[in-house]
C-alpha cells in the first residue's frame, strides 16, 4: 500500500513539473495569440492590446499559471483563446477519437506480436525467423511519415480506401452496419501505418525474450517430460518471458494518446494530434497545456499500469 | 413538384421530433407585407447538398467576436448585412436596408429597412436589431475585432432608430464610400442576445457547442449540428428574404456543409476523390494536376485573373534607437538608400516568380494594386524589366563597389550581408526569397533566408523589429482604397517598414499621408481616383516595398453545379451560395 | 575479440554510405544551389544503350530534356543530339570537408546538357546531388545529436548508477520528466528565440543539439542498469576493498561495461535523429533554404501537386532508408557481438 501511496505521490508531482514547464515555454516563444490580427489593416492595435488584457495575456507568469490551476481544480483545465470555450470540452472529443485509433492499433499490433513471436522464437535460426527478422528490419527503416506518404499516394491514385477524415459527408444517414463499414474504411490506413510502426520493435521483444527463456533449463525439463508443444510455448514459457514484455506494455499504454501525431496530421483523423499542432503555432497555449498534460497522464498511467500489473504477474518480484 | 410536397410533408414532419417551435426548413413563399429582394439569377430547383472543405475548423460562431477566416466563411452564410458588397461588380447593392441616404456634407447616412422580415427562427426583423448589433459591435468592453471600422475620425460611428424601420447613423467627418463599412457586418438578434449581454456574457455567447436553437441569423442557412473536429451542418433558412424571379423563395439547397480537412492539400485530395463540391484558391500546380483529370471526374476549373493580394519584400526601416540590434542598425544604412531598394527591385525576376512560385497563373506587381482592381489601378504606372546591370549601375552610383571575388561591398568596404525572414508555413513566400537570395547573389549580396513560424516573424515585424528583410503579403480584402489607410499612414498599425512613427519621418510620407486623408474624405469617385493614383505613384518612385507578384484566383467546382459565379473577392466562391442549385436530380457528393 | 563477419560486413556497407555522402561533391554531378529555371520538375534522366537507328552502343548516353509547349512542366526528350556518358568530367568547383578543392565529378556529360539522376525540383535543382549534400546535413545532425545525447547519458547514468541513492533517485526522476517534455513545444520556443545572424545551418545544428540534449533520459536508464550491475561485481568489490579510488573503478572496471551499450545506442539513436529532423522539416522547423537536408527535399512532398505528379521526389526516402538499414544492421550486429560476449 505504502509503494502505491508513494508513487500517486510521485506522479502528481510529476504532473505538476511538467506544467510548470510548459508554461515556462510558452513564455519563451515569441509572439502571442492574437499578434495575427495585428497584420489586419482593419484592427487597430489598441483592439489587439485590449483583446489581450481582457484574456489575461499581459499578466505575469505566475498570475497566469495560479488562474490556471484554479481553472484546472474546477474541472476546466483552462480555457481556449481561440474557441472561447473551457479546454476540457475540446480535449475529450479530440482525444477520444485519438484513443479509438490508437487502442486499436496498439491491440492489433499486441495481438499479431505475441502469436508470431512465440512462434518464430520456437523456429529460432530456421527461414521463418530469419524471413520474419528480415520483414521487421524492412520495416523499422522505413519512417512513418515515408509509409504514411506512400499510403497516401496510393489511395489517391486508386481510390480504395478515403482519403482522410474519420467518417464520410453522409455518415448519418447510414444504417449500423453502413456506419461501422464507413468508420473502418477510414481507420484502414491510420491504423495500418501505427502497426506497421508498432509491429517490429514488439515483434522483436517477445522474439527476444522467448528465445531467452526457452534456452533455460527448466524448459529442457519441460521438453524432457513430453509436454506438448502448444501447452509449452503458451502455458510454460510466456508467463516466464513476461517480465520485460510487461514494461513494453507500459509503453504502449504510455504513449496511447502522443504516439499518432504525425499518423492524424497527414491523415486529416481529427484527434489530439492536429488540435496540439494547431493550438501551438498560434499560441493558444492553455489548450497546448492541457493536451500535454493529458498525454503525460497517460505516460504517468502506462508506467503505473505496468508496475502494477509486474507485481500481479510475476511472483519474482514479490519476493524480491 | 407533387414529390417535394411529399418530402415537404415527410420532412416536417420529421423535424417535428426536433426542437419544440423549431420550424422545418423547407421554404415558405414570400408573405404579403414582406419586402423580399428579387435576384435576377438563372431560376433554379430546390434539392441537394453542397459539401465544401476549409483547411481548419471554425473557432467560434459569434458574428461579433469571431476573427478568424474559417469561421467568418461558415458566418458568412448564417448572417446577413445592411448594405452588401456585390462580389462580381465589386459595387454595393441593397440587403437589410432596401435604400439609404447621404447627406450633401457625408456625414449623415439614413438607411430603410425592408419591411416584414424574420430571423432564421421566425422572429421578426427591425431596427431594434440593429440599434443593438451595432450596440455590441462597438463596444469596448468586446472588443470586436470589427470595431475600428466603424471608428471614422476618430469618433466611433453614431447610431438611432427613427422609427420601426429606419436607422440613422452619424459619422464624425465625411467619410468616402461609407456603405461599403456596412457589408459583412452581421445583424444579430436583439430576442436571443439581450440577455446575456446585459449579463456582460455576450463573448461566451455562441461557442460551437451553444444549442442550434439558441443561434438566429438573416442569412441564407441556418446552423444544423456541428461534429467537433469533423464538419457543421446548415440547413436552408425558411424565412430567407430572397426570392428569384418566380418568387421561389431562395437558397435552393437543402443543407450546406463544411468539413475540416487541415490543410489545402488535404481540401485537394477530396475534391478531386469527389467527396467535396467546390474548392477555392487552388494553388497553380495543383491546377495544372487537376485540370489534367476534370473532365474524367466532372469538375470544372476556373482561373479568374490577378487576385487583390499583394506580396512584397519590406526593409527594416524602424527606428532601433532603444533596442539594442547594433547589427541591422548598421545595415539600415544600405536599406535606406534609395538607389539601394531600386538596384533591388530592378534585380528581381518577377517573371520567375510568376513562373516557378505561381506556376505562370500569377501576375508581377509594381505597385500594391492588382491589374484586376479595374477601378482603382493606376494605369500609367512604370513596369521597368529586369536589368541586373541597371542594378549594378545603381549600386555604383551609391558608392556600392565590388571586391575580386564578386562580393558586394558597400561606401565603408563591410559586405553587403543580410537576412530575409519568411513565414515558414507559407510555401509561396519561401520560394520567392529563394529566388530572390538567387537574383541578388547576381549583383553580389550575400543574403540568407531564414524561414520562421509564422508567430515569430509577425513579433519581430511588428514588436521587437529584430529582422533586416521580410516577405510579407497584405491586401485582398477590397478594392476600395480605404481598408488600407493603416498600411500607407505613417502612424498607421500596419505601416510595415517603419512602425510607430508619430509624425512622418520623409517628406513622401508626409505626402502621403495627406494624400491618403483627403482620398478618404473625397466623395467624388473620381478626384478620389486621382489622389490615390498619386498616392502610388509616390510609393513606386520610394520603393518602401519592392512590390513581387500576386497569384491568380483559382477555383473549382463540380460541372453540375449552375448558377456558379466565381468572384475575386473573399469569399470567391460562396458568395452567391443561395443562388447555386443542382439541376440534374441527385446531388453527386459524398459517396456512403 | 574478433569482430564478427556481420559486423564488418554491415560496418563497411554504412561506411562507403558515408563516403559517398562526404564526397557528395565528387559523386554528384551538379551544384546542388543551382537553379535550372527552365527546367522546373524535369523527371529523372533517361539513360539510352540504343540510339534512334537502333544500334546498340557500348558507351550509355542521353538527351536532352526540352520544355513541352503545351502544360506547365512537361518535357519531352529532343532527338537533336546525343550526349555521351562520361567518367570523371569536370564540373563545378567544390570543396571536401571544407578542405580539399577540386572540380573533377564522378560521371556527367557535356555541356550543355546536364544529367538529372533523380529528376530536378520546383526550381530546377539536380535532385541527386542534393541528396547527396543533403545527406551531409541530416547525417550530421543525427551523429551530433547522438553524441550529446550519449555525453550526457552516460554522464547522468554514470553517477547515478555509481553513487546511488539521492544522486541515483533524483537523476531518474529527472530523466522521466525528460522523457514525458512537450518537444515540440520547446523546439517551437527555441527556434525563434535564435538569432537572426546564425546561418541556417548553425541554426539547425544548434536546433539538433537541443534535441539531444532531451534524449539523454533512455541512454541514462541503460547505462545505468549496466553501471549498477557492474559496481555489485565481485572483482570491483575486491578491487574496492584493496582501496582503489572511485574513478579509477570506474576507469578501468565499470566504464568498459557500458561501451557495448554506448555503441548500439548509438547506432540505434543515429538513424531515430535523422528522422527527427525529418520530422522537423514536415513541420517547418527545420533547415531553411537553400540549403538541402532529407526533410525538406521530402517536405515538399506534402503538396498535392507534387506527391501525385512527380514521383521522383520521393527519391530521399530511398537515402533515408538505406542509412537507417545500414545503422540498424550495424546495431544488430554489435546487439549480437554483445550477447555472446557476455554468455
Amino acid at each position: 500500500m505504502k509503494y502505491l501511496e508513494r508513487r500517486v505521490i510521485h506522479a502528481v508531482l510529476l504532473l505538476v513539473g511538467v506544467s510548470v514547464l510548459c508554461f515556462l515555454f510558452s513564455d519563451l516563444a515569441p509572439g502571442s495569440f492574437f499578434d495575427e490580427m495585428k497584420l489586419n489593416p482593419q484592427i487597430s492595435a489598441e483592439t489587439v492590446a485590449a483583446l489581450r488584457s481582457q484574456y489575461g495575456l499581459d499578466q505575469p507568469l505566475p498570475v497566469r499559471y495560479g488562474r490556471w490551476v484554479k481553472s484546472a481544480v474546477r474541472g476546466d483545465w483552462g480555457y481556449s483563446l481561440a474557441y472561447h470555450s473551457p479546454v476540457r470540452s475540446l480535449l475529450l472529443v479530440r482525444a477520444r477519437n485519438t484513443l479509438l485509433l490508437t487502442a486499436l492499433a496498439t491491440l492489433l499490433a499486441w495481438l499479431i506480436a505475441i502469436p508470431v513471436g512465440v512462434w518464430i522464437a520456437s523456429r529460432s535460426g530456421k527461414w521463418e525467423d530469419r524471413l520474419t527478422l528480415a520483414g521487421t528490419s524492412v520495416l523499422l527503416s522505413v519512417p512513418e511519415l515515408v509509409v504514411t506518404l506512400g499510403l497516401l499516394y496510393w489511395v489517391v491514385r486508386t481510390h480504395v480506401l478515403p482519403a482522410g477524415g474519420m467518417i464520410s459527408v453522409g455518415f448519418d444517414e447510414l444504417g449500423l452496419w453502413g456506419k461501422f463499414r464507413d468508420l473502418a474504411a477510414h481507420l484502414a490506413i491510420p491504423v495500418g501505418v501505427l502497426v506497421l510502426a508498432g509491429l517490429p520493435v514488439l515483434l522483436r521483444h517477445v522474439r527476444a525474450s522467448m528465445v531467452e527463456v526457452l534456452k533455460s533449463p527448466f524448459m529442457q525439463a519441460a521438453r524432457g517430460h513430453g509436454i506438448g508443444r502448444f501447452r509449452l510455448l503458451f502455458r510454460y514459457a510466456l508467463p516466464a518471458a513476461a517480465n520485460p514484455l510487461i514494461s513494453l506494455l507500459g509503453l504502449s499504454v504510455a504513449g496511447l494518446l502522443s504516439g499518432s501525431l504525425l499518423v492524424e496530421v497527414i491523415m486529416g483523423w481529427p484527434g489530439l494530434g492536429p488540435l496540439l499542432l494547431e493550438a501551438s503555432v498560434s499560441r493558444d497555449i492553455y489548450v497546448v497545456v492541457g493536451a500535454v498534460m493529458a498525454s503525460t497522464f497517460f505516460m504517468i498511467l502506462g508506467s503505473f499500469l505496468a508496475d502494477v500489473m509486474l507485481v500481479v504477474i510475476d511472483p519474482r518480484v514479490r519476493v524480491e | 413538384m407533387h414529390r417535394l410536397g411529399c418530402v415537404a410533408t415527410l420532412l416536417s414532419a420529421l423535424s417535428a421530433f426536433g426542437v419544440a417551435g423549431f420550424a422545418s426548413s423547407t421554404p415558405q413563399s414570400p408573405q404579403p407585407g414582406e419586402e423580399v429582394q428579387v435576384t435576377d439569377g438563372q431560376v433554379g430547383r430546390y434539392g441537394g447538398a453542397l459539401v465544401v472543405a476549409q483547411r481548419s475548423e471554425p473557432k467560434t460562431l459569434n458574428p461579433v467576436t469571431a476573427a478568424d477566416a474559417p469561421s467568418r466563411e461558415v458566418l458568412g452564410r448564417l448572417t446577413a448585412d445592411l448594405i452588401h458588397i456585390n462580389r462580381a461588380s465589386q459595387k454595393t447593392e441593397p440587403a437589410l436596408a432596401k435604400s439609404w441616404t447621404l447627406t450633401k456634407d457625408g456625414r449623415i447616412f439614413t438607411v430603410k429597412l425592408r419591411h416584414g422580415l424574420r430571423f432564421s427562427d421566425g422572429q421578426p426583423f427591425d431596427a431594434d436589431d440593429v440599434v443593438f448589433s451595432f450596440q455590441l459591435y462597438l463596444d469596448d468592453k468586446i472588443n470586436s475585432p470589427q470595431r475600428d471600422l466603424l471608428v471614422v475620425g476618430g469618433k466611433p460611428i453614431g447610431v438611432e432608430k427613427v422609427d420601426r424601420y429606419s436607422v440613422r447613423f452619424t459619422l464624425a467627418q465625411p467619410y468616402a464610400a461609407a456603405e461599403r463599412i456596412f457589408d459583412s457586418l452581421a445583424i444579430m438578434p436583439r430576442h436571443l442576445l439581450e440577455s446575456s449581454y446585459q449579463q456582460g456574457k455576450f463573448t461566451q455567447a455562441w461557442t460551437l457547442t451553444t444549442p442550434p436553437a439558441e443561434i438566429a441569423g438573416m442569412g441564407p442557412f441556418r446552423l444544423k449540428a456541428y461534429v467537433p473536429g469533423q464538419k457543421v451542418v446548415l440547413e436552408r433558412n425558411p424565412y430567407y428574404w430572397k426570392a428569384d424571379r418566380n418568387q421561389n423563395r431562395l437558397p435552393y439547397l437543402d443543407e450546406l456543409v463544411f468539413l475540416f480537412v487541415g490543410n489545402e492539400d488535404a481540401q485537394l485530395i477530396r475534391f478531386q476523390a469527389g467527396e467535396t463540391d467546390i474548392i477555392s484558391r487552388l494553388s497553380a500546380e495543383n491546377y495544372a494536376v487537376l485540370s489534367r483529370e476534370a473532365g474524367s471526374r466532372g469538375i470544372e476549373l476556373f482561373d479568374l485573373g490577378p487576385s487583390l493580394e499583394y506580396n512584397f519584400l519590406v526593409f527594416n526601416l524602424n527606428d532601433l534607437g532603444s533596442k539594442k540590434l547594433a547589427s541591422t542598425a548598421a545595415k539600415q544604412a544600405w536599406f535606406q538608400d534609395l538607389k539601394f531598394r531600386r538596384a533591388i527591385s530592378a534585380a528581381v525576376d518577377r517573371e520567375a516568380i510568376v513562373r516557378l512560385v505561381y506556376a505562370g497563373r500569377g501576375a508581377p506587381l509594381w505597385g500594391n494594386v492588382s491589374p484586376s482592381n479595374k477601378f482603382w489601378v493606376d494605369q500609367t504606372l512604370p513596369h521597368p524589366p529586369r536589368s541586373i546591370d541597371q542594378a549594378r549601375e545603381l549600386l555604383k552610383s551609391a558608392g556600392f563597389s565590388w571586391r575580386d571575388d564578386g562580393a558586394l561591398l558597400d561606401p565603408r568596404g563591410q559586405p553587403v550581408e543580410f537576412s530575409i525572414i519568411t513565414s515558414s508555413s507559407n510555401t509561396q513566400r519561401t520560394k520567392m526569397a529563394t529566388i530572390i537570395q538567387d537574383d541578388l547573389s547576381k549583383l553580389g549580396m550575400n543574403v540568407h533566408v531564414v524561414p520562421l513560424e509564422f508567430r515569430a516573424v509577425l513579433d519581430r515585424v511588428f514588436q521587437t523589429f529584430d529582422y533586416e528583410a521580410a516577405i510579407m503579403g497584405l491586401g485582398g480584402g477590397d478594392a476600395d482604397p480605404n481598408p488600407e489607410m493603416n498600411v500607407w499612414l505613417s502612424n498607421g498599425g500596419t505601416h510595415l517598414w517603419h512602425l510607430g512613427e508619430s509624425k512622418p519621418a520623409t517628406g513622401w510620407e508626409a505626402q502621403i499621408d495627406q494624400l491618403m486623408q483627403k482620398q478618404m474624405v473625397q466623395l467624388k469617385y473620381k478626384e478620389r481616383k486621382h489622389l490615390y493614383d498619386q498616392v502610388q505613384e509616390i510609393v513606386a518612385a520610394n520603393l518602401p516595398y519592392v512590390f513581387l507578384a500576386t497569384p491568380d484566383i483559382v477555383v473549382g467546382a463540380k460541372k453540375n453545379l449552375a448558377n456558379f459565379k466565381p468572384a475575386i473577392l473573399d469569399p470567391n466562391t460562396l458568395w452567391n451560395v443561395e443562388e447555386l442549385y443542382y439541376p440534374s436530380g441527385a446531388h453527386a457528393g459524398a459517396k456512403p | 575479440m574478433m569482430p564478427r563477419p556481420k559486423i564488418v560486413a554491415a560496418l563497411i556497407f554504412l561506411l562507403s554510405l558515408h563516403l559517398a555522402i562526404l564526397f557528395a561533391g565528387f559523386v554528384a554531378p551538379q551544384d546542388p544551389a543551382v537553379q535550372n529555371r527552365d527546367f522546373p520538375f524535369v523527371p529523372p534522366t533517361r539513360v539510352h544503350f540504343v540510339d534512334a537507328g537502333g544500334h546498340m552502343r557500348l558507351r550509355p548516353f542521353i538527351y536532352q530534356w526540352v520544355a513541352r509547349a503545351d502544360g506547365v512542366y512537361e518535357y519531352q526528350e529532343s532527338r537533336e543530339r546525343e550526349y555521351p556518358l562520361r567518367l570523371f568530367v569536370p564540373g563545378p568547383r567544390y570543396r571536401i570537408a571544407g578542405l580539399f578543392a577540386s572540380h573533377t565529378h564522378l560521371f556527367g556529360v557535356d555541356a550543355p546538357a546536364q544529367i538529372f539522376v533523380a529528376g530536378t525540383d520546383n526550381y530546377g535543382r539536380d535532385q541527386f546531388s542534393r541528396i547527396l549534400f543533403g545527406g551531409q546535413i541530416s547525417l550530421a545532425a543525427g551523429l551530433l545529436a547522438t553524441a550529446t545525447s550519449l555525453f550526457f547519458g552516460l554522464s547522468i547514468g554514470c553517477a547515478a548508477g555509481f553513487y546511488g541513492k539521492w544522486i541515483d533517485e533524483s537523476a531518474m526522476r529527472l530523466a522521466e520528466l525528460f522523457l514525458v517534455l512537450p518537444w515540440l513545444y520547446v523546439l517551437l520556443a527555441v527556434r525563434s528565440c535564435l538569432p537572426l545572424h546564425l546561418s541556417p545551418a548553425q541554426t539547425f545544428l544548434l536546433l539538433v543539439a537541443v534535441i539531444g540534449t532531451i534524449g539523454w533520459a533512455r541512454p541514462a536508464r541503460l547505462v545505468r542498469g549496466v553501471v549498477l550491475s557492474a559496481k555489485n561485481r565481485k572483482y570491483v568489490l575486491a578491487s574496492r576493498g584493496y582501496g582503489a579510488s572511485d574513478s579509477h573503478l570506474l576507469r578501468r572496471h565499470v566504464l568498459p561495461h557500458t561501451y557495448g551499450i554506448l555503441l548500439t545506442q548509438a547506432a540505434v539513436l543515429v538513424p531515430q535523429y535523422v528522422i527527427a529532423e525529418v520530422t522537423l522539416s514536415f513541420f517547418g522547423l527545420g533547415l531553411g533554404e537553400p540549403m538541402p537536408s532529407w526533410g525538406n527535399l521530402l517536405a515538399s512532398l506534402q503538396q498535392y501537386h507534387v506527391l501525385v505528379s512527380y514521383w521522383w521526389m520521393f527519391t530521399p526516402a530511398i537515402a533515408l532508408i538505406l542509412v537507417t538499414i545500414g545503422y540498424l544492421g550495424v546495431a544488430n550486429a554489435f546487439h549480437q557481438q554483445l550477447q555472446s560476449d557476455s554468455i
